[in-house]
């Protein structure tokens, strides 16, 4: 009998199919992405039925920390400069070029306020791992920074939306003073930011 | 795979016209294959997919301090002590209190088998008492060992149970403070 002949073929296969699919994947992601903000605290959102998704801008987001601390954030890099610029007035502390443009680059922040000049001079990377102490709120007639920010934060932006994001044990106690706060504000409405049901919890 | 393009040197075939070499149209995309996967990776790594969802709350504006407002009756409502250690005391105030009143307070927890089927029970026992339309009237009120977990559970069971009619209030009625005594947790 004679030997069959195994034909020998290329390994080379035509990549061109895959580099359509591969370069198609990627775009889409380039375009639906947007990156996870800097967290300050670890916060760990509790679960709801709740179906309505976050709104894409005019946000103000007060994070709750799970020992009470507060800290706030704007998504609008203009409204921030505009937060600082009331800041600056209400609070006469002078903010220079560099300072304004760590403060437009952040986040998230939760401080006293004449700390901030100090905490802004550090260097990007320093600022994004080193504690902060939360926001001074003193709801029994001291100076209660968080009230003014969130006025001066409206005043900025006439829009401004603000969600509450706070961790599944920060007590109620420190949710109830932030609440306390907005409504001395006259803010009756805001939003809680939890997170999707799965499955059976 | 890693093929090369070694181009033939011209001069081998020596006196033959010097043709333009046809060369291969066919390029090696496994490298540019490679960096695409690559890419994707890290983009689909560094997005955020899945959105978080927000729960709307409405407070009512606060109001003067002379503003008086209507009293409800108490049979239409139910009270949501929220505890600590994730329980709930729940208790329906009597609308109208003498020596001898009774007051009913048991602790459930915030499952589909707890607090739900309290709201529900209340919900029939409100509409067997008075009208099919009328609504019950839940009084969340949150003690100051409960969470934040707990108040997001406890709007969560209103928005399932279809509850319209709540408010979340501070324990100040007189018979909070004695179900607070009884409980043994504090009111502030």
């Amino acid at each position: 009998m004679p030997k069959v002949k195994v034909p020998r073929k290329s390994t080379a296969i035509d990549m061109t199919a895959m580099c359509d699919v591969a370069f198609l994947l990627l775009t889409f992601f380039i375009l639906t992405t947007k990156f996870r903000p800097q967290e300050v605290v670890q916060i760990d959102i509790p679960s709801s039925t709740a179906q309505i998704p976050i709104p894409d801008k005019d946000i103000l987001m007060i994070h709750i920390s799970p020992d009470g601390k507060v800290f706030m954030g704007l998504d609008d890099q203009n409204t921030r400069l505009a937060l600082l610029d009331k800041l600056e007035e209400a609070y006469s502390i002078k903010f220079s070029p560099k300072q304004r443009d760590a403060f437009r680059l952040t986040e998230l922040w939760g401080m006293d306020i004449r700390q901030l000049p100090q905490f802004l001079d550090q260097d990007i990377n320093t600022r994004a791992t080193a504690a902060q102490p939360g926001m001074k709120i003193d709801t029994s007639g001291g100076e209660h920074q968080l009230q003014d920010l969130i006025l001066f934060s409206r005043r900025a932006n006439n829009n401004l939306r603000i969600a509450i994001k706070a961790d599944k044990t920060t007590e109620y106690k420190a949710f109830d003073k932030v609440i306390e706060t907005l409504q001395e504000q006259k803010v009756n409405r805001f939003n809680l930011i939890t997170s999707a049901r799965t499955g059976k919890e | 795979m890693a093929e090369m393009n070694v181009p033939e040197s011209g001069a081998k075939k020596g006196k033959k016209k010097a043709r333009s070499k046809k060369m291969s149209t066919r390029v090696d995309l496994t490298a540019m294959v490679d960096l695409g996967f690559l890419l994707i990776t890290f983009f689909m790594l560094a997005t955020t997919f899945n959105k978080p969802k927000t729960m709307e709350v409405n407070k009512p504006a606060k109001q003067k301090e002379d503003v008086e407002e209507p009293p409800i009756k108490m049979s239409k409502t139910v009270n949501l002590l929220l505890g600590n250690n994730n329980l709930v005391y729940w208790y329906v105030s009597p609308d109208e209190i003498n020596a001898d009143t009774k007051l009913e307070l048991d602790s459930v927890d915030y499952s589909a088998t707890g607090v739900r089927k309290i709201i529900q029970r209340r919900i029939k026992e409100v509409h067997e008492m008075w009208t099919d339309t009328t609504n019950l009237f839940v009084m969340i009120k949150p003690l100051p060992g409960s969470k934040y977990k707990n108040i997001v559970d406890i709007l969560d069971e209103m928005t399932i149970n279809n509850v319209r009619t709540y408010a979340i209030l501070k324990p100040n009625d007189p018979v909070d403070s004695l179900v607070c005594l009884t409980i043994g947790q504090s009111r502030k």
